[in-house]
């Protein structure tokens, strides 16, 4: 699974939506996300790539892909060190 | 009173009131363990503080409505520092909604933090005590017994909290281990202001009779206070510290103007 699939399978289980209709487009509000399950769903991407996601950049994401892009930036820096 | 040579957790003590908790304790000697979720900046910011009033500090991020997190930051402390004489269980989170529109997930994220945690940290931390003694003190919030709009599930959390003190006081009594607690109004720190904007609008921020705000420091004070040999007979106890603010009645508002 690429770390996009990996991280809406996080979103779908915790909002509860179908996972097919979260996109790279997607806001947080359309994926019916709350503020809670933001939180939950950064821990939980968190512990699944073993990365760290500070507040301050978890608050800039407008988007689901913008989530993605900082999670897959970090993972690739993870595997070049 | 000094705390020279002991070693205090303060959990989520990187900002707001375990912030100023964690400076008291390491003012008065401790060397302090700051446990932090999401903000490492303010963690590691206080730590340097803490450290520039010349006692150790160590930051250790974990979520403690985890219990597998609980038991990581433990047996760190046990490996580093091999016991405990100071927990403060400050750590909070939780969902402002009405009743009507708390579910489970809501439900089970705020016990989950503000209470089971208390009680986890408190088995662990009792261990790591054994043959020393130590202290307990947990953070409540006077909504566990006053009605406060879209708290509900805090003021549960925290009523659950307080009876939990009560317990922990007894059971831990033989071990030479003191438990209570410190209820809150509203202090000046970024989640108040964040609830009463919301609530209120703002600049709308509560004045208790006591004149001014209740600060973080005003809580830290009784927190070390607790913490000290003097407090020693006070047991399962949940110290108020509002200013006033619980007994204030309206009538008295109208005499004023008189
Ligand atoms: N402020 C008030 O008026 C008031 C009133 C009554 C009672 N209280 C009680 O006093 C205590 C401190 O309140 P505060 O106003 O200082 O809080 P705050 O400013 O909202 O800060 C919350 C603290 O808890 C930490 N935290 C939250 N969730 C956590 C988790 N899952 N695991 C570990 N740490 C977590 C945070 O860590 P990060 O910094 O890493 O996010 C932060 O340090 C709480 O128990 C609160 O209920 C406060």
């Amino acid at each position: 699974m690429t770390v996009e699939e990996q991280i809406r399978e996080i979103m779908a289980r915790i909002t509860h939506v179908d996972g097919s209709i979260i996109t790279r487009e997607s806001t947080f509000k359309d994926i019916k996300a709350d503020s809670l399950d933001v939180v939950q769903a950064l821990v939980a991407v968190e512990e699944t790539f073993g990365i760290e996601i500070p507040d301050e950049e978890a608050q800039k994401f407008q988007s689901f892909g913008d989530f993605v892009s900082y999670v897959e930036n970090q993972v690739a820096q993870k595997e070049r060190v | 009173m000094s705390l020279e040579g002991k070693l205090a957790l303060v959990t989520g003590g990187g900002r707001g009131i375990g912030r100023a908790i964690a400076l008291k304790l390491a003012s008065q000697g401790a060397d302090i363990v700051i446990n932090f979720f999401r903000r490492r900046d303010t963690a590691e910011q206080t730590a340097k503080e803490i450290e520039a009033l010349g006692a150790k500090a160590e930051i250790f991020r974990a979520n403690v409505g985890d219990p597998a997190k609980i038991d990581e930051m433990f047996d760190m402390i046990g490996n580093k520092f091999g016991h405990l004489d100071i927990l403060i269980s400050n750590a909070a989170s939780g969902v402002g909604r009405p009743v009507m529109d708390i579910d489970v997930k809501a439900w089970q994220w705020t016990m989950d933090i503000n209470t089971r945690a208390c009680l986890l940290c408190s088995q662990r931390a009792a261990r790591l005590m054994e043959g020393r003694g130590g202290k307990i003190v947990s953070l409540s919030s006077l909504g566990s017994f006053l009605v406060w709009p879209t708290y509900a599930v805090v003021g549960v959390s925290k009523a659950a909290l307080e009876a939990l003190t009560r317990y922990l006081a007894i059971e831990l009594a033989p071990r030479g281990i003191c438990v209570n607690a410190v209820a809150a109004s509203f202090v000046e720190t970024e989640a108040l202001r964040f609830y009463f904007e919301e609530q209120l609008g703002k600049g709308n921020l509560p004045i208790t009779p006591a004149g001014r705000m209740v600060a973080t420091e005003d809580i830290a004070n009784v927190v070390a206070f607790l913490c000290s040999e003097e407090a020693f007979m006070i047991r399962g106890q949940t110290i108020i510290v509002d200013g006033g603010f619980s007994l204030y009645n309206p009538l008295f508002a109208r005499e004023r103007k008189d």
